[in-house]
C-alpha cells in the first residue's frame, strides 16, 4: 500500500489524525453500520461494546474495503481483541496498533511521544511520503482550526434560545470526524459568523436545557428524540461531540510530537484516562456555563470504561441537586421507543 | 466483618495444618495472615493486586500489601450467599450486574465499611480495565491517592524504561506516604529472593509433567492469582520447596491421583463452591497446569530491578496480542502432554471472553478439544451446577473420543 489520499480508519479519539494527514493520507474516524451484529457476537463476544462488534460484522460482511489502512488503539480491553480479531479474521491492506498510554503524567506523554514518532515512521511507509516536520506542523495548525472554528459554535451554544440545534452541530462535528473536514469546517465557519452576529440576550429563555454525557456515539437518535421531546441540547460531552473539538494542540512547541502527546494525554480526557472526580467536575463546569437544566448520562452496553464511573456521577450529580437520566444503549439505539419514553418522562419532570 | 473472616479462616486453617501439614494449607495461612494484619491499627497498608504488581517492589518496605479483589472474593469460599447479599449494596447503588462480580463484591465491601484503608492504593492497567477502574473509584471513595502501573502491549526498549520510571515514582510514593524510605539493596535482596523462590517453583512446574500428575492444579492454577502476593519473600520459597517435598513423596510412594484426562486451565478457577472438582475426580480429569501457573517470565536481574520487574510485567500472558497468550497455551500443552483445554469464562470478564473463538480456531487445528465453561468466580446467580455438569461430562466424553 503506496500513495496520498489513500483513506486510513482509526477508531479511537486517542488516534491523532494529525500525523496520518502529515504522511499525506487522508484520516478518518470509522463508523460501525451494522446494527445486528451475530457474526460479531460468534467472533467475539456478544457482551462486548457494540461500537465493537459493528465494526467488525461490517469487515466480516464485507471486508475492509472502504479503507486502505487501520489504526488501532490500545484504547480498551474490547479494542485490543478487536485488534487480535482482525488481524487473525480480516484481510487487511495495512493495521497498526498504536500504543496509548493510560497514565497521564510525563512519563507517559514521554512513552506516547516516542510512539507517536513510530507512528509516523508507519505511517510514512505507508504513503511513501516522510512525515517531516513543517508536514506536521501544518496539520497541527489545520486540525486546530478546524477544531477550533467547532469550539467557537459551541461557545455560541450558551445562548438561549439556542443559535444551532445541538443535533445539527453534533452531525457537523461527525462530518468532520469522517474525513469532510475542510467541507464541514466551511460550513460550520459561515453558520458561526451568521450566527454570531444573530445576537441572543440569555433572556427569554424557553425551552428545557439537556446535557448529555457519555463516550462513543455517532447517530443523532438521542439528539432528537430530546429535541422532539421539546428540550434542547446545548452540549454533549462525547468522543465524538465537544469533547473532540476542546482540544488545541500546541503550534508553537519545538517538537511536534510531544505537543501532540501532551495534548491527545490532556484534558478534556474520557473515563479510560480521566478519574471520576475530574469526569464530574467537567459536567459541573458545563452544567453552569451552559445553564443546564438535566443531564442525561449515557453509555455503551459493556463499556466498562464508562459504566464504572456511572454510580459515582450520579451519586454526586444528584447531590447537587441535578436531575440526571442513565441511559444505556446499544449503539444502534434498537430499542429507541423505549429511550424515547424515558426521555419524554425526563423532559416533562424538568417541565414540571 | 471482613476481619473476623479471615480470623475464622485462618484458625480453621491451623487446625488443619495441625493434622495434616501441607504446603497449600500454610500458603493459605499466609493469605489470611496478611489480609488480618491489614485491619492492624499501626500497619502501613498498601492496596494492590497481588497478581498483577511486582510485588518484591513492595517487599522492599515494611507494609502490608492488600488486595481487594482477593479480599473481598475469599467470602463466597465458604459464604456465597453473604457475598450476594453485599453485591446487591453494589447494584443498589448502580453497579450494573453486566460487571465483574469481583468488583461489585469489592465495591459493595467498600460501601459497607469492611475493607481497611490503604496509604496508597496500586493498581495495574492488564488483565482487565475493571480491575483500575475500581481501584481509582475505591480511592476517590478513601480520599486516597491511586496509581494503576500502566504496561503497554509490546516489549521494547521504550516500554521498559516506561515501566520502570513507573515503578521509581512509585517506591516514591510509597516512600511519602509510609515515611519510609526506599532502600534499594533491600529491592535487590528480595529479587534475589524472589529469583530462588521462581527456581523452586520450575521444580514444581517440572513435576507436574509426570504422568499421573503429582500436585493438585486446582491449587497450581490459584496459586498464580494470589501466590504472586509472597513474592519477594523468603516463606515464598519455603512452601514451594515444601510443596516439591511432597509431590517427590507421593511420586516414590505411587501415591498418584487417578489420571485419564489431563487438562489445562485458562483464566481463573471460579471462587465460590462450584462441582467441577467433583466431576473431574469422579471421571478422572486432572487440571495440570494452568496458562498463568507457568513460569513464564525468567530470571530476574537484581543489578537492574526496576527494569527487571518491569519486564516481568510485560511478559504476562494477558498483556499483549492473542499470539503471545496462544503461543504459551501451545507450549504448555506441548510440554505437559495434555488431552484438553477448559477456558472458564465469567462473561464480564472482555478480554478472556473475546479470545474463545481464537483460542479455540488455534486448538481446533491441532485436535485440541476445548471447553468454554460459563459461569462466574463469586456471584451464585450467574452459576448453574446442572449446566457445569451437562458442558463437563460432554467435554469428557470428546477428550474419551480422542484417546
Amino acid at each position: 500500500m503506496q500513495g496520498t489520499n489513500m483513506k486510513i480508519g482509526y477508531f479511537c479519539s486517542m488516534v491523532p489524525a494529525e500525523i496520518i494527514t502529515a504522511a499525506g493520507l487522508k484520516p478518518v474516524w470509522v463508523k460501525g453500520k451494522a446494527g445486528m451484529t451475530a457474526a460479531a457476537d460468534a467472533h467475539l463476544y456478544p457482551n462486548m461494546c457494540p461500537y465493537i462488534k459493528s465494526l467488525f460484522t461490517d469487515a466480516l460482511e464485507g471486508g475492509d474495503t472502504t479503507y486502505d489502512g487501520l489504526v488501532f488503539a490500545r484504547s480498551c480491553d474490547g479494542m485490543r481483541r478487536l485488534y487480535d480479531a482482525w488481524e487473525a479474521y480480516i484481510p487487511s491492506k495495512f493495521t497498526y496498533m498504536l500504543e496509548a498510554p493510560k497514565n497521564v503524567d510525563q512519563l507517559a506523554v514521554a512513552y506516547f511521544t516516542s510512539q507517536l514518532r513510530e507512528f509516523a515512521v508507519q505511517m510514512g511507509k505507508a504513503s511513501g511520503s516522510e512525515v517531516t516536520g513543517p508536514a506536521l506542523k501544518k496539520a497541527i495548525q489545520d486540525a486546530n482550526k478546524t477544531r477550533g472554528v467547532m469550539r467557537d459554535l459551541y461557545s455560541l451554544q450558551k445562548r438561549s434560545p439556542l443559535p444551532v440545534s445541538g443535533s445539527e452541530l453534533f452531525s457537523l462535528g461527525l462530518e468532520i470526524l469522517q474525513g469532510n473536514g475542510n467541507d464541514a469546517a466551511g460550513r460550520v465557519s459561515s453558520l458561526y459568523k451568521k450566527t454570531a452576529k444573530s445576537g441572543g440576550s440569555g433572556r427569554g429563555r424557553k425551552k428545557i436545557r439537556i446535557m448529555i454525557g457519555g463516550n462513543v456515539m455517532d447517530r443523532p437518535d438521542l439528539f432528537q428524540m430530546i429535541e422532539n421531546a421539546g428540550a434542547e441540547v446545548p452540549i454533549a460531552d462525547l468522543c465524538t461531540a465537544s469533547r473532540y473539538f476542546e482540544r488545541v494542540v500546541d503550534e508553537h512547541g519545538g517538537d511536534g510530537f510531544v505537543s501532540l502527546a501532551e495534548a491527545y494525554l490532556g484534558e478534556p480526557r474520557c473515563s479510560r484516562t480521566a478519574a471520576p472526580a475530574e469526569i464530574y467536575a467537567r459536567i459541573s463546569g458545563n452544567v453552569k456555563q451552559y445553564a443546564v437544566d438535566g443531564v442525561v448520562l449515557t453509555a455503551l452496553k459493556f463499556c466498562d470504561q464508562q459504566l464504572y464511573d456511572i454510580p459515582y456521577l450520579l451519586r454526586r450529580l444528584n447531590g447537587d441537586g441535578m436531575p440526571v437520566l442513565f441511559i444505556e444503549n446499544d449503539y444502534v439505539f434498537s430499542d429507541r421507543d423505549r429511550i424515547r419514553t424515558r426521555v419524554e418522562a425526563f423532559v416533562e419532570m424538568l417541565e414540571s | 466483618m471482613l476481619k473476623k473472616y479471615y480470623t475464622e479462616m485462618k484458625n480453621g486453617l491451623e487446625t488443619a495444618y495441625q493434622q495434616k501439614p501441607r504446603a497449600w494449607i500454610k500458603m493459605n495461612i499466609q493469605l489470611a495472615s496478611i489480609m488480618i494484619d491489614a485491619f492492624r491499627d499501626d500497619a502501613k497498608i498498601i492496596w494492590t493486586s497481588f497478581y498483577s504488581f511486582p510485588m518484591e517492589l513492595l517487599a522492599a518496605f515494611d507494609v502490608v500489601p492488600f488486595d481487594f479483589e482477593i479480599a473481598a472474593n475469599l467470602l463466597p469460599v465458604f459464604n456465597p450467599d453473604a457475598a450476594v447479599e453485599i453485591m446487591n449494596k453494589a447494584e443498589e447503588a448502580g453497579y450494573s450486574t453486566d460487571i465483574c462480580s469481583y468488583h461489585r463484591l469489592a465495591a459493595g465491601c467498600s460501601m459497607l465499611g469492611y475493607m481497611p484503608k490503604g496509604e496508597l492504593l496500586l493498581s495495574s492497567s492488564y488483565f482487565c480495565d475493571g480491575k483500575a477502574k475500581t481501584n481509582r473509584l475505591l480511592a476517590d471513595h478513601y480520599s486516597r491517592e491511586s496509581i494503576s502501573l500502566d504496561v503497554p502491549n509490546k516489549i521494547s526498549r521504550e516500554s521498559v524504561d516506561y515501566v520502570a520510571g513507573q515503578l521509581r515514582r512509585i517506591a516514591g510514593k510509597i516512600e511519602e506516604v509510609t515515611g519510609q524510605r526506599f532502600d534499594l539493596d533491600c529491592l535487590r535482596e528480595s529479587i534475589r529472593v524472589s529469583n530462588r523462590s521462581r527456581r523452586a517453583y520450575r521444580q514444581l512446574a517440572e513435576l507436574q509433567k509426570v504422568t499421573p500428575y503429582p500436585y493438585i492444579g486446582v491449587p497450581v492454577v490459584n496459586m498464580s492469582i494470589f501466590g504472586n502476593m509472597l513474592a519477594g519473600r523468603e516463606i515464598q520459597e519455603q512452601i514451594y520447596l515444601d510443596m516439591v517435598e511432597e509431590s517427590r513423596k507421593k511420586i516414590m510412594e505411587g501415591n498418584l491421583a487417578q489420571e485419564k484426562y489431563r487438562v489445562l486451565w485458562l483464566a481463573w478457577f471460579p471462587v465460590q463452591p462450584t462441582n467441577i472438582n467433583q466431576i473431574f475426580r469422579k471421571n478422572g480429569v486432572t487440571v495440570v497446569m494452568g496458562e498463568l501457573a507457568r513460569n513464564y517470565w525468567g530470571e530476574m536481574d537484581e543489578s537492574l530491578p526496576f527494569e527487571s520487574l518491569a519486564l516481568w510485567s510485560l511478559r504476562n500472558p494477558y498483556v499483549g496480542t492473542i499470539e503471545q497468550r496462544l503461543k504459551g497455551i501451545n507450549e504448555i500443552i506441548d510440554e505437559y502432554k495434555l488431552d484438553g483445554v477448559v477456558h472458564f469464562s465469567t462473561d464480564a470478564c472482555r478480554h478472556s471472553c473475546a479470545a474463545q473463538k481464537m483460542i479455540g480456531d488455534a486448538l481446533k487445528e491441532r485436535d485440541i478439544p476445548y471447553l468454554v465453561l460459563d459461569g462466574d468466580m463469586s456471584d451464585k446467580r450467574k452459576y448453574s451446577p446442572d449446566r457445569t455438569q451437562l458442558l463437563l461430562e460432554n467435554f469428557i466424553e470428546v477428550m474419551a473420543g480422542r484417546k
